[in-house]
C-alpha cells in the first residue's frame, strides 16, 4: 500500500516524531529505584589533581561581594593554577537553592563550591547533591578543631561533615540609643520581653517613631526569629521530630506577640526588611541578623545599640538560634573540581579570611584563632554577636529540615500578626501541615 | 521538462492494464486524486517546503512539545527536585491537588485575579481609549504615557510599587498619615496583597488594551456614526448600539490575549509577594511547589498540566461560543 505524504500527514508525522523524541528523552530522574545517597566509599582523592577552574556560587551574604572578590584575589596569588569564578547565583539563599536544584536536575552547570543556608543543606544531603567533606578535610589538613564547635556541628549528620560554616549569623537585638535615652531607659537591650513590655509604652510616647518594636518581615525568615519568642515561653516549632507549635507554651508566646500589636499597640510587622525599617527610624528596636550589622551602622543616622535577644517567662537566656550559611561541594562534578573546590574552601575559611569577611559584613568569625582585634576596634558591636554565640541554641528540626516549613511558618505568622487570626486554630492548622510535610517528604528519607 | 509539463503528464490517468476490481465510485476517485497530488509535486518544491518548515517544526518540537510531553510525564512522578531518583505514582499528584485545601484557594485566587485583571484592564483601557480618541491637545503624549507601563519590566514596576505600598515609608502611607489614617498592611495581609498585585497589574496592562481599543475606535466607519447622529441617536446610544458592536472583534481579541496573559502572570507576583501568601495563582503555585521551597517537582508538573488544560478549555470555549457574538463587518 502506498502512503501519500501531503502537508497534513507530514505535520502529523513531525508531531509524532517530536513526541517520540520527547518521551525517549525523559531523562530527568531515574524511576528504577536508584538511591540518592552519595557513594561515600568512592570519595578518595589520593592521586587526584585539582581542576584548573571552578565556579563559586554565592548570594554575597551581608553585601560581601567586595570582600569575596578580595579573598579570591588572594587565593589566585597563592594558587595560580586554580581559577575561581565568582558567580552571583541569586539575591538570597532561596534563589541560590533554586539555581542549584535546577542545575542538579539538568545534570549540568554545577558549581565547584556553593553557599547553602541552614534550611537547605539537609535537603541537598538527602537528595545526594553534596558530598561529605571528611576525606577532603583529612587530605587537605583542614583544622576542624579550630572552627566554632556549635557552627561546624550544625552540618554534621550520620557522623559525617556535609559543609563548613561561612556566613554564619545569629539574630541580634538592635535598638536606637537616642530613643532609649529620650525615654529614660538604660542603654542596653532588655533582659526579657516582659521588661521590654514595660519600656515600650515610654518609647512609643517619646521617640516619635511609629513603633517601639517591629517584628521581622514575614517573608524574610520569620520562622527563624520567632523561635526566640517560642523558646522564651518554653515552646517551639518542634521537639526533635514532634511538632509542638500548637503546645500551650507556643500558643502563649504567639498570643503575646499578637497582643503587642493589636492590644498594646506598640509593635508592628515589617513589610520588607526590619533592619532597613530600623535604620530608617521607623521603629525604636527590632531583631535582625548579625549580617545586617554593618549595613545598619552605615545607614542609620542615630546611635545604634545591639544586645542579646531578650528571654521569656520560661527561659530568660539561651533563646537565640544560630543561622546563616555554610559552604558545600556538589556531588555531580568531577573529583578534580571537588578537590579544587575544597582547596578554595580551606582558603576561604582560614582565620585571616573569616576575620576579613566578618569585618566587612558583621557575620561571626567561624574560626577560634581568627584575630578579631582590629575588627573589634573598628566595629565593637560585633563583639556582642560573638559573645552571644555561647548562649545560642540549635534550631528546631521543623524549621530547618522540613521542606517549605519556613514558608508555612511565615504564612501562619502573617495570619496571627497581620490579620489577628486565632492563634490556637492557626497553630493547629500549621501542625497538620508540618506533619504532612514530615510524613511525605522527610520520614521516608531518614535512616532508622 | 518544465513544471507545466510535469503537471500535464501527471494529470493523465494512471491506468493499469487488465481487469480492475469493482470499487465504489467514491472510493475509486480518492486514490487517483492523492496520486495525482503527490506525483504532481516537484522534488524542488518539496525540498523548499522542507527547508522552510523543518527548522520551525524542530524549534516548536524542542521548545514547546518536548517540554510539554516531558511535563506530563513528570506529573506522574513523586520526584523531589534535585533528586536523581523518583517513583511513578500515576495520577496521585492530581488527586492530591484536587483533594487538598490548597486547590480551592489556588483556583479561587486564580479566578479572582484573572477576572478582575481582565475586566479591569479592558474596561479602563476602553475608557482611556475613548479619552485618547478625542481631538484635544496633548493626546500624542498621553498615548505614549498610557502605553509606557506595558513595555516596562515587571520586576522594576513591582519594586517601585512595593515602595509606594510600603506601610512604613511608602508614599501611600505618607498620604494616609497626612489624613490621620494608618496604612493597611498591603504586603503582609494576604487579602490586601491580592488587591495590591491586581492594582499594579491593571495599571501596567491597561495601556495595552487602551492602544488596541484606540486602533479599533479609529477604524470605525464614520458614515454609520453620522447617519445615526442624523437619526437623533445621542452619544451614549451611539456608543452602546454602534461602537461597541463594531468593536466586538477588538473586544474578542483582547479577551483572549489578556485572559491568557493574566493566567500566566508571574513577574509581579514573584517580586511583590514572594511567599505567594494570598496571591498564589495556579502558575505561581506551580513555581512555589517546585522551586520555592517544597521541591515537589512532580506535584508542580501536575499543577502545570492543570493550568494547561484550563487554558486550552478557555480558548476553545471562547473560539466556539464567544466568537459567535462577534461582528466582523
Amino acid at each position: 500500500m502506498r502512503t501519500n505524504l501531503d502537508r497534513r500527514h507530514f505535520l502529523g508525522l513531525a508531531g509524532l516524531g517530536a513526541g517520540a523524541a520527547a518521551l525517549a528523552a525523559c531523562g530527568g530522574p531515574s524511576t528504577a529505584g536508584t538511591a540518592d545517597a552519595v557513594d561515600t566509599a568512592s570519595i578518595d582523592f589520593s592521586g587526584v589533581k585539582p581542576a584548573a577552574s571552578i565556579d563559586f556560587w554565592t548570594n554575597h551574604p551581608g553585601k560581601s561581594q567586595d570582600v569575596e572578590k578580595a579573598i579570591i584575589g588572594k587565593f589566585h596569588a597563592k594558587f595560580p593554577d586554580i581559577k575561581v569564578n565568582l558567580v552571583t547565583a541569586g539575591a538570597n539563599y532561596e534563589e541560590i537553592a533554586q539555581k542549584f536544584q535546577t542545575s542538579q536536575a539538568a545534570k549540568t552547570g554545577l558549581p565547584g563550591l556553593v553557599v547553602l543556608s541552614d534550611v537547605w543543606w539537609f535537603r541537598y544531603y538527602s537528595n545526594g547533591s553534596i558530598i561529605p567533606l571528611d576525606g577532603l578535610v583529612k587530605q587537605l589538613d583542614i583544622n576542624i578543631e579550630d572552627f566554632q564547635k556549635s557552627l561546624v556541628d550544625d552540618y554534621k549528620y550520620e557522623d559525617k561533615q556535609w559543609a563548613l560554616p561561612y556566613g554564619r549569623s545569629t539574630p541580634l537585638f538592635y535598638y536606637n540609643k537616642d530613643h532609649f535615652k529620650a525615654a529614660g531607659l538604660p542603654d542596653r537591650a532588655p533582659a526579657t520581653w516582659q521588661e521590654f513590655a514595660e519600656w515600650a509604652p515610654k518609647l512609643k510616647a517619646t521617640s516619635g517613631a511609629q513603633y517601639a518594636y517591629i517584628y521581622p518581615a514575614l517573608a524574610g525568615y520569620a520562622g527563624w526569629t520567632l523561635q526566640n519568642n517560642l523558646w522564651g515561653w518554653g515552646g517551639g516549632w518542634s521537639k526533635d521530630w514532634d511538632i509542638t507549635c500548637d503546645s500551650p507554651q507556643s500558643v502563649a508566646a504567639l498570643q503575646w506577640a499578637q497582643d503587642t500589636i493589636y492590644k498594646d499597640g506598640w509593635a508592628g510587622v515589617s513589610s520588607k526588611e526590619a533592619a532597613d525599617d530600623f535604620a530608617a527610624g521607623i521603629t525604636s528596636s527590632t531583631i535582625s541578623s548579625t549580617g545586617s550589622l554593618l549595613g545598619v551602622l552605615k545607614a542609620a543616622k542615630f546611635n545604634v545599640g545591639v544586645g542579646f535577644l531578650p528571654g521569656g517567662p520560661e527561659a530568660p537566656s539561651g533563646v537565640c538560634p544560630t543561622g546563616g550559611a555554610g559552604l558545600g561541594i556538589p556531588s555531580g562534578i568531577s573529583k578534580e573540581e571537588q578537590l579544587a573546590a575544597a582547596t578554595f574552601l580551606k582558603f576561604m575559611t582560614e582565620p585571616e579570611n573569616t576575620a576579613a569577611f566578618s569585618a566587612a559584613t558583621g557575620y561571626m568569625p567561624t574560626r577560634l584563632s581568627a584575630d578579631m582585634s582590629a575588627v573589634l576596634a573598628a566595629t565593637p558591636q560585633i563583639k556582642t554577636a560573638m559573645d552571644q554565640l555561647a548562649a545560642t541554641k540549635v534550631q528546631d528540626n521543623a524549621r530547618v529540615f522540613l521542606p517549605g516549613a519556613d514558608q508555612e511558618m511565615a504564612k501562619s505568622a502573617a495570619k496571627i500578626l497581620t490579620q489577628q487570626g486565632d492563634v490556637q486554630a492557626t497553630m493547629t492548622e500549621l501542625k497538620k501541615t508540618l506533619e504532612g510535610i514530615y510524613t511525605k517528604d522527610v520520614k521516608p528519607k531518614l535512616k532508622a | 521538462m518544465t513544471i507545466r509539463q510535469i503537471h500535464s503528464s501527471s494529470a493523465e490517468p494512471a491506468g493499469r492494464p487488465g481487469p480492475q476490481p469493482p470499487v465504489a465510485a467514491g472510493a475509486e476517485a480518492k486514490p487517483r486524486l492523492d496520486r495525482k497530488r503527490w506525483s504532481g509535486r516537484s522534488r524542488r518544491d518539496f525540498v523548499v517546503f522542507l527547508a522552510m518548515a523543518l527548522p520551525n517544526l524542530a524549534l516548536i518540537g524542542i521548545f514547546t512539545y518536548w517540554p510539554l510531553i516531558n511535563n506530563i510525564y513528570y506529573s506522574t512522578l513523586d520526584w523531589t527536585l534535585g533528586s536523581v531518583s523518583a517513583t511513578v505514582v500515576g495520577l496521585e499528584n492530581y488527586v492530591t491537588f484536587f483533594t487538598s485545601e490548597d486547590a480551592s484557594k489556588v483556583l479561587g485566587t486564580t479566578a479572582i485575579f484573572t477576572l478582575v485583571t481582565v475586566g479591569g484592564s479592558m474596561v479602563l483601557g476602553l475608557l482611556v481609549a475613548l479619552a485618547l480618541n478625542s481631538k484635544v491637545r496633548g493626546t500624542t503624549f498621553a498615548r505614549s504615557a498610557v502605553f509606557a507601563p506595558y513595555v516596562l519590566s515587571g520586576v522594576g514596576v513591582g519594586l517601585v510599587w512595593l515602595f509606594i505600598f510600603d506601610p512604613g515609608y511608602g508614599v501611600l502611607a505618607w498620604v494616609l498619615r497626612g489624613l490621620g489614617q494608618q496604612s493597611p498592611q498591603w504586603i503582609n495581609d494576604p487579602q490586601l496583597s491580592l488587591v495590591m498585585v491586581i492594582i499594579v497589574y491593571v495599571w501596567k496592562n491597561l495601556g495595552y488594551c487602551a492602544v488596541v481599543y484606540l486602533a479599533g475606535l479609529q477604524s470605525l466607519p464614520r458614515d454609520v456614526m453620522e447617519a445615526a447622529a442624523l437619526d437623533g441617536a445621542n452619544s451614549v446610544r451611539r456608543f452602546f448600539n454602534i461602537s461597541m458592536p463594531l468593536l466586538s472583534p477588538t473586544t474578542f481579541f483582547l479577551l483572549i490575549t489578556t485572559m491568557l496573559s493574566s493566567l500566566q502572570a508571574f513577574d509581579l507576583i514573584r517580586i511583590m509577594t514572594p511567599l505567594g501568601n494570598g496571591t498564589s495563582t495556579l502558575i505561581y503555585e506551580a513555581y512555589l511547589q517546585a522551586f520555592g521551597a517544597y521541591n515537589r517537582a512532580g506535584y508542580s508538573a501536575a499543577i502545570s498540566v492543570i493550568l494547561f488544560a484550563i487554558l486550552l478549555i478557555i480558548t476553545v470555549l471562547q473560539l466556539r461560543f464567544v466568537e459567535r457574538k462577534v461582528h466582523y463587518s
